[in-house]
């Protein structure tokens, strides 16, 4: 019974994110052409400075990117291409935005992936550290302190974090350099601050999901069976209660990961100048290359998207009370 | 009088478990005595509220410690206080000598891993066998305990099992070390009326055959007249009286001990009302002073309201502790 | 209907509004925690000087450039100034002076100015924004619980579509379409920070739906919209203000952070302009970088303490 039934929820979460992604992929459409300036004015503005005539431009940009077209025709052109890979072409840099992306995307992915860990890592230790230990001094300075780290301003703990560490005391270098290779000494050394800059905010967040995942299992009756069998107190702790605060914890997790990590490394990015994908949206906000803008959205948002999808089918194949009804 | 001395497996002495917290100190367990012999079913009965279910996990010191501690008192075990051994030793006793069973069988599983993980740990912990072998000895005792297909038993889950089943698997559990002493907290009280007897039955076969000794404990005479040897009343975290089952029924001293037996519905009597107790359990922050039963005591007398009552030994093995005895 | 019969039900469907006792009890929960209690006053101390501040401060716009790069009072800082009649490059020692008590930025405008002059874009910026979203989040969580079925399906879906976009993702690519002026950027952080408060929102009045003293409302006769506009969403309103108040720190920022990456209104000085000009100048005037971001960060740990405090004080089991 369990196997099919699973394929089954798959499949009905898959149609469900596809019905989410054309949510997604229309309001960006609407978004895009319902703003006060056309696509070709923008560009035009740039255009203007370099003494071409701007309705014979006008005319050319909106035939080539079929804006004299039919609203639906656009949005379903707007679809193709997307399919197709085609996610226009970006003004200021004179290259495909894909292109763009392709060699911006592992800088992005880097520092969210060593953010992530440091944070979830680091976070559930002491998340579950402080529940063991509630109402001592250490639980409240914990919880404190976790109060603090979401609290506070992550772009601007990055500026500090440069002023005291790289101007001051000359530790941390605060550029990041494309040459060298991925994971060499130096550019790690270069991603310490920006790790911590973006981890902090996660790591207080899942001290406190751990913290209370913990707490809400820590006083069920198979505690105490476990201590009855004469079970060591950390396999009580690590094994039973973990394991029943884990997965609720995975959830929450992934599902804030989303909504909060990819704004957090859009800024993280630009203030220590590492060449990921916020950066180059940054970059482009300043030229008026809208493509860009608009695709580097697009990828935050589907990737959202896929990971809520892949977290509630993990889920759901994890918690034994619901694969096995 | 025969002297049982030798035959007592486990003693506890003057035992007294508070719980600091917040509001106050709460005497749960204010001064309890009781041995338990060898091969016998010793049942402490009371209603909730009286300090049982803490008397119990006192003994494997399985309260929570912050709040709780013992203050006072000696468990006596082999030749170990269990009141004041280190947790190490604690722990080696701890479902292997001892081994203790939850009510709401429901939520004292782990819901996350299956009942034969569950048991086989236990096992594994405390017996040299290897993995296959444990899983045996699971796989035999399930059955023994009455589990249809025992084997394919083994990888459910603790929520796709019945209520019975769940309470089986649990006594299975704490039966698989082969202790010397199983404590049975309310096992009846939050099952159906089919499944209670089975569980009785169970404990009936584990006196008969195994010479398992046991603490049972309840708030339920009737349970208590089926299958216990000697029986501890207590009352507001005291035992207030402690005879054999039969005794006890029979002849029942303490005040509290009637009007239990009153309640117990007589089916072949016609009766409007059901009897109970007046008033209801104190408050443990705010005992009454003197005997804490004498708000609600029928017989109650003035000396009652100012001393706690002695322990008043009478004949044939039979404590009380009231002032109608002195 | 008799009389009787209404006043019961009047009785147990009051809302937390204008029940006087039940404000002061809770009110007295709250006062315990301290830090809920700091909160509350940096946030008045806030207002005060985002209210009143303008009138005692310099301009913050005034541009001297005699008077650049001061540092806040007690500081003193060594500049390397360049002499084009000696041709060398000589440091002098500046201090802080009471004029501008916290200083100036490499253009010379008073930095306490400035702060005060943030501080009322941040606030009014926070309320209006927080307000929009609330409401809408409101409306769309009741209509969707109460009225169930497709209507509830559709907007959920809605709602799901809007949550899935990455917040400031979205909230960049709406003020880069939109051009950068505190209106838009106010209405675009309401119309797309609405999500969270709709799904808290919408599970709250399931649960109300339920209980007995709505049943009793509609056995009573009550319209559909009496019940919600007089019996819903007033019990709502505890849950109402703890978003609120945990909502408007996450609204600044946002605010704030536009700002940083340009996308602020030009014409207004944000915390985040300032924090901007500050990154570049850490070397030379590490103030101009500290000072907003302390206040900002002080500003969220205000909201945040007085929201979780309210959160602890709202919830019966608790024990305070």
């Amino acid at each position: 019974m369990g196997k099919s039934w699973l394929r089954d929820y798959i499949i009905k979460r898959l149609i469900y994110t596809v019905i989410i992604a054309l949510g997604i992929l229309t309001i960006t459409f609407i978004l895009v052409r319902v703003g006060p300036s056309s696509p070709a004015d923008k560009y035009l503005a740039n255009l203007a400075a370099r003494g071409q005539d701007p309705a014979q431009v006008t005319a050319a940009i909106e035939a080539r990117y079929g804006l004299d077209k039919p609203i639906l025709v656009q949005y379903a052109d707007y679809v193709a291409n997307l399919f197709r890979g085609n996610l226009g072409w970006s003004f200021s840099t004179s290259m495909p935005v894909i292109e763009l992306i392709k060699t911006h995307w592992i800088y992005s992915f880097q520092l969210i992936l060593l953010s992530s860990l440091f944070a979830a890592f680091l976070g559930m230790l002491i998340g579950i550290y402080s529940a063991v230990k509630q109402y001592t001094k250490t639980d409240y300075a914990f919880t404190f302190l976790s109060f603090i780290g979401i609290s506070i301003p992550n772009f601007w703990l990055g500026i500090m974090l440069i002023l005291v560490f790289s101007v001051k005391l000359g530790l941390f270098k605060t550029y990041y350099d494309t040459t060298l290779p991925l994971f060499s000494l130096d550019n790690l050394k270069a991603l310490v601050l920006p790790v911590i800059t973006l981890g902090t905010g996660m790591l207080a967040g899942y001290v406190r999901y751990t913290r209370s995942a913990m707490l809400d299992n820590l006083r069920k009756a198979f505690v105490t069976t476990a201590r009855a069998k004469g079970l060591p107190e950390r396999t009580v702790i690590g094994k039973h209660v973990f394991r029943n605060a884990l997965l609720p914890l995975i959830t929450i997790i992934m599902f804030d990961l989303g909504s909060i990590v990819f704004g957090g490394a859009y800024l993280t990015e630009i203030i220590f100048g590492i060449p990921g994908l916020g950066q180059i949206s940054f970059n482009a906000i300043f030229a008026n290359d809208y493509p860009v803008v608009v695709a580097v959205t697009l990828i935050g948002t589907f990737l959202v998207l896929l990971i809520n999808l892949m977290t509630d089918i993990t889920y759901t194949y994890l918690d034994p009370r619901i694969r096995y009804e | 009088m025969k002297t049982t001395m030798d035959n007592v497996i486990l003693k506890v002495s003057n035992l007294k478990t508070y719980f600091f917290t917040r509001r106050g100190i709460v005497k749960a367990v204010d001064g309890v005595e009781f041995e338990l012999r060898r091969g016998e079913c010793l049942c402490l009965v009371g209603e909730s509220g009286c300090g049982k279910t803490v008397t119990a996990l006192s003994i494997l010191r399985l309260f929570d410690s912050p709040p709780g501690k013992i203050v006072e008192g000696q468990i006596r075990y082999d030749s170990l206080d269990l009141a004041e051994c280190s947790s190490r030793q604690l722990r080696q006793i701890r479902g292997k000598d001892i081994a203790i069973v939850f009510q709401e069988a429901q939520s004292a599983l782990n819901p996350v891993l299956t009942i034969g993980d569950q048991i086989i740990e236990q096992i594994k912990l405390h017996l040299p066998l290897d993995y296959s072998r444990a899983r045996d000895r699971a796989i035999t005792l399930l059955s023994e305990m009455g589990i249809p297909s025992a084997e394919g038993a083994m990888s459910y889950y603790p929520h796709q099992l019945s209520g019975g089943m769940k309470q089986r698997v649990l006594i299975a559990m704490s039966l698989s070390c082969n202790p010397q002493i199983l404590i049975a907290d309310e096992p009846t009280t939050a099952v159906d009326v089919t499944i209670k007897a089975q569980i009785l039955d169970i404990f009936r076969e584990l006196k008969t055959r195994r010479q398992m000794s046991t603490i049972f404990i309840t708030h339920d005479l009737a349970v208590v007249a089926e299958i216990g040897d000697r029986a501890v009343v207590m009352y507001g975290g005291k035992d207030v009286e402690t005879a054999s089952v039969s005794e006890i029924i029979s002849n029942p001293k303490h005040p509290y001990t009637s009007g239990l037996i009153e309640c117990l519905p007589d089916i072949s009597k016609t009766a409007d009302r059901l009897t109970s107790i007046p008033g209801t359990t104190p408050n443990p922050l705010e005992m009454p002073q003197g005997c804490a039963f004498h708000p609600r005591c029928p017989k109650a007398m003035k000396i009652c309201k100012q001393q706690e009552p002695p322990e008043i030994i009478t004949s044939k093995e039979h404590k009380v502790s009231c002032h109608l005895y002195t | 209907m008799s009389e009787r019969l209404r006043d019961k039900v009047r009785g147990i469907s009051q809302p937390l509004y204008s029940n006087a006792r039940l404000i002061n009890y809770y009110w007295q929960r709250a006062r315990r925690n301290k830090l809920a209690v700091f909160g509350l006053a940096f946030i008045i101390f806030l207002v005060l000087l985002a209210a009143i501040g303008p009138f005692f401060t310099l301009d913050p716009t005034a541009v001297n450039f005699e008077e650049k790069n001061i540092p806040p009072v007690g500081f003193t800082i060594e500049q390397s100034v360049y002499s084009i009649e000696t041709d060398e490059l000589s440091t002098k020692e500046i201090h802080g002076t009471r004029r501008h008590p916290l200083g100036t930025d490499s253009k010379g405008r008073d930095m306490l100015a400035m702060i005060v002059s943030g501080a009322r874009v941040s606030l009014l910026v926070g309320l209006i924004a927080t307000g929009i979203a609330i409401i809408l989040g409101t409306i769309i969580g009741v209509l969707s619980a109460y009225r169930g079925g497709w209507v509830d399906n559709a907007l959920m879906r809605f709602t799901d579509v809007m949550m899935t976009f990455p917040f400031f993702l979205l909230l960049v690519l709406i003020v880069f379409i939109f051009g950068p002026s505190l209106a838009f950027i106010v209405l675009a952080i309401g119309l797309t920070g609405w999500t969270g408060t709709a799904r808290l929102i919408r599970s709250e009045s399931l649960s109300l739906r339920t209980r007995e003293f709505i049943i009793a409302a509609k056995a009573l006769g009550a319209s559909d919209n009496r019940v919600i506009f007089r019996h819903l969403i007033p019990n709502v309103t505890s849950l109402i203000i703890i978003i609120a108040t945990l909502s408007i720190p996450g609204v600044i920022l946002a605010e704030t952070a536009l700002s940083f990456i340009g996308l602020g209104d030009p014409t207004v000085s944000s915390w985040g302009i300032i924090l901007e000009a500050g990154q570049h100048s850490l070397n030379t005037a590490w103030w101009v970088a500290v000072e907003p971001g302390t206040m900002l960060f002080l500003t969220v740990l205000a909201f945040n303490f007085l929201g979780d405090g309210l959160r602890d004080a709202f919830d019966p089991k608790s024990n305070i």
